[in-house]
């Protein structure tokens, strides 16, 4: 209520003609009502009841706020985070040794962001995710949608249907060991068609239709709720010719930065960046850092990087809170993202590869 | 999309006059401007200003389409998603060819055969639907001088001599190559913008740019100071404009690289992890035809074989592999490599045959294929199509 008028959502002429005619609170405005409004300050009425309304909504929200009414707040313990981690799924990669890496797969409500040499991985592992999301839950998937943003045009449906075919078969010799009703059922509705169904692909040209693309992309979102990916295939691309403007680079990423995390939260998705990498020319040799500049590395929350040792495809996890260091062998084959050699346990394909629950928490007894 | 003007984004009248005093008239300078600017540039309040960006994002937003929809479309027309390069083992790697709506680039050492695979693709692009061809137009710019209409015709005639059995055949189909010649950057750029309305009116199915390096290489300098800049600027640009060609169009792009050595002794202009299939390392070719190198003998490039020459000599001087000290890749650096889609390699095998290795591709692994290049351009080895008997042809 002792809200400084200077603080209001209001149109920058409107605020300065109250701050003029003397108003100072909030309060103020809400005691003299729209008549006295409109002539102390010479505005038609509409316009004083419009503001009134606007400071009214202001003022009721931060009562709600102050009084401690849980509603919209972001506040909660951290035993409610751990809770709500642990009870989060993950996307899994097909690749279990970069799943155990990660701690389960790709993190729910996080940017990931995948930076590599051209022709390492990047896109493959990022229609590998788009395909993994959709997996139904009965399997140990999230059975989520997934929204793909192309800004290079290196996605292939080709590609997609290939390793999306080879998903759909994997959960079928699940089904057919286990033999549960609900695998059953699950598998009628997983099928080739769904799951391409469910890839909402956009291709953004250039910058300006990408910055377009994510303002709308929380609206998008509200309305198909089950989407729990985001693949932004080539964040570096738009952004890396035609910037005279360094610091407007910056600030336009860093808003981009900003916004996916919201959308991130708010929605309860996981939000995948690859990036390109650059040369640093530093004294005396050259070194091969993720492009788009040092403060483009503080927006994402997990980095991930894919490089080339002779002839090996290795991925290494290079930044994450709560992951740590370390370097693992990956393979790309005909049905998708997969590890070096198959996993010598394959007893319990359901404990080590498909349900990263049931994993998580057998660490936890340890 | 990014240059669509205000006006067009149903704003209102007074609120697009109000905000090109403040010269800002496109979608683009509208969305690069913070909140709090745009409130103060409308003056509007905070929840009219977010349904105005709204706005104008849905007016600038590209259309959603589903996998499945892509899927389908494609179905609807398989001919199309393709140009088959008439090699049966590369069509069968790659998936069908040479993929439309994406950038392909060919790299080689001089006089492995880009031109000719280029000539190659000419003829095939302007072949009937039936056959495997596309049924239009080639437009292929040219920097190097380096084209050959009576070689053109050879190929055609050799390659498919049931089809161009008639004079008029081969006259039909040569008329329906665009051939330009650009020297320079600058015009090469121009001529990428000029393309749009090229395509349309003459149904063009298929750009070669033969080759962007040289014309980049000799302009640019990458030890002058802000040349490497500029150079990335120029290269993105050109790429951007050829990929919303070829995805606009659905045709297939072909672009021409040379090589260049990476010397990681020296202030290396661009760094190592580069893919093990682009690192070409000559030092096997070095070593086994050292006598007898082709290179030697090429009169073009002659400033270019005379480098590599240079290289030779050394390797051949101090003995033995020069791998710690150098990998010879694709030219044009990082950035680029980063561009194109799908990139094979020609190499020298032991001379006539050259091999041809699939380096990036989103669709296929990494292999390998040995040709020869014949009267009838290129021939696969192990190719069900026998060799069509007749001298080797040098260039």
């Amino acid at each position: 209520m002792q809200r400084d008028v200077g603080s209001l959502p209001l149109a920058p002429a409107l605020r300065a003609r109250l701050v003029a005619a003397g108003f100072q609170t909030a309060q103020e405005v809400l005691e003299t009502g729209p008549c006295g409004l409109s002539k102390e300050i010479g505005i038609s009425k509409e316009e004083a009841l419009e503001a009134l309304q606007v400071v009214r909504q202001e003022c009721h929200s931060d009562a709600t706020r102050t009084a401690g009414a849980p509603g919209t707040s972001r506040k909660c313990t951290a035993l409610e985070l751990l809770e709500q981690e642990q009870a989060q799924g993950f996307i899994i990669t097909f690749c279990s040794a970069l799943d155990n890496v990660l701690g389960g797969g790709v993190q729910l409500t996080k940017i990931t962001e995948i930076c590599g040499a051209p022709g390492v991985g990047k896109t493959q592992l990022c229609m590998q995710l788009a395909v993994d999301v959709q997996i139904p839950e009965c399997f140990g998937g999230l059975a989520g949608e997934a929204v793909f943003i192309d800004t290079e045009g290196s996605f292939m449906v080709d590609r997609v249907v290939d390793i999306a075919a080879a998903c759909v078969q994997h959960c079928q010799l699940i089904a057919e060991a286990h033999q549960e009703e609900d695998h059953l059922k699950a598998l009628e509705t997983f099928s080739l068609e769904s799951i391409l169904s469910h890839i909402y692909y956009f291709r953004c040209r250039d910058y300006t239709e990408l910055l377009a693309e994510v303002y709308l992309l929380p609206d998008f979102l509200s309305e198909h709720s089950k989407v729990r990916l985001v693949v932004i295939d080539g964040i570096a691309f738009p952004f890396r010719h035609d910037f005279e403007d360094l610091s407007l680079r910056t600030r336009l990423l860093n808003g981009l930065a900003q916004q996916l995390i919201i959308i991130a939260n708010d929605h309860k998705a996981a939000v995948v960046l690859t990036n390109q990498m650059t040369t640093r020319i530093g004294q005396s040799q050259s070194t091969l850092v993720p492009a788009l500049g040092e403060s483009w590395g503080h927006a994402a929350t997990v980095r991930l990087i894919f490089h080339w040792d002779n002839n090996q495809r290795l991925a290494t996890l290079y930044k994450s809170p709560s992951q740590k260091e370390s370097t693992i062998p990956y393979h790309i084959t005909p049905h998708g993202f997969r590890d070096v050699q198959p996993p010598a346990v394959t007893q319990n394909p359901e404990g080590t590869e498909m349900n990263p629950r049931k994993r998580l928490r057998r660490e936890e007894e340890k | 999309m990014a240059a669509k003007k205000l006006r067009r984004a149903r704003l209102s009248q007074e609120l697009c006059e109000r905000l090109s005093r403040h010269q800002i008239t496109t979608c683009q300078d509208f969305l690069c401007l913070s909140l709090l600017d745009l409130m103060k540039v409308t003056g509007q309040s905070y929840g009219n200003v977010q349904k105005l960006l709204c706005k104008v994002s849905l007016a600038c937003a590209p259309k959603m389409q589903t996998a499945y929809e892509m899927k389908v479309r494609r179905a609807v027309n398989p001919s199309s998603a393709f140009l088959s390069t008439s090699l049966h083992g590369l069509d069968k790697v790659l998936h069908g060819g040479v993929p439309c709506g994406s950038l392909t680039e060919i790299t080689s050492p001089p006089g492995c055969g880009k031109t000719q695979f280029c000539i190659m693709m000419s003829v095939l692009a302007t072949l009937p639907i039936s056959m495997g061809g596309l049924n239009g137009a080639v437009i292929y710019i040219d920097t190097e001088s380096a084209f050959s209409a009576e070689r053109l015709v050879e190929i055609a005639g050799n390659r498919f001599p049931a089809y161009f059995d008639s004079d008029e055949k081969l006259f039909s189909m040569t008329c329906s190559v665009y051939l330009y010649r650009e020297l320079t950057c600058g015009s090469v750029l121009k001529r990428i913008k000029s393309l749009e309305e090229e395509i349309i009116s003459k149904k063009v199915k298929l750009i070669i740019i033969d080759s962007v390096a040289s014309v980049v290489r000799k302009e640019f300098d990458t030890k002058l100071q802000g040349n490497l800049t500029e150079r990335s600027n120029f290269l993105a640009r050109g790429a951007s404009l050829l990929k919303y060609l070829a995805e606009e169009f659905s045709i297939p792009v072909i672009l021409t690289n040379q090589i260049t050595t990476r010397l990681s002794n020296g202030p290396a202009i661009q760094a190592d992890l580069v893919s093990p299939a682009d690192d070409l390392s000559l030092s096997e070719v070095l070593d086994s035809s050292l006598q007898s190198h082709p290179l030697v003998r090429l009169p073009k490039n002659r400033l270019e074989s005379s480098r590599i020459l240079l290289e030779i000599c050394l390797a051949g001087a101090s003995g033995g592999r020069k791998r710690e000290s150098g990998c010879v890749t694709a030219a044009l650096g990082n950035t680029w490599s980063h561009s194109v889609n799908t990139r094979l390699i020609l190499q020298y095998h032991d001379l006539p045959t050259r091999q041809i290795r699939v380096a990036k591709s989103p669709v296929a692994p990494f292999s390998t294929f040995f040709y020869t290049i014949e009267k009838s351009g290129f021939v696969l080895q192990g190719d069900p199509i026998l060799k069509v008997t007749g001298g080797i042809k040098q260039k």
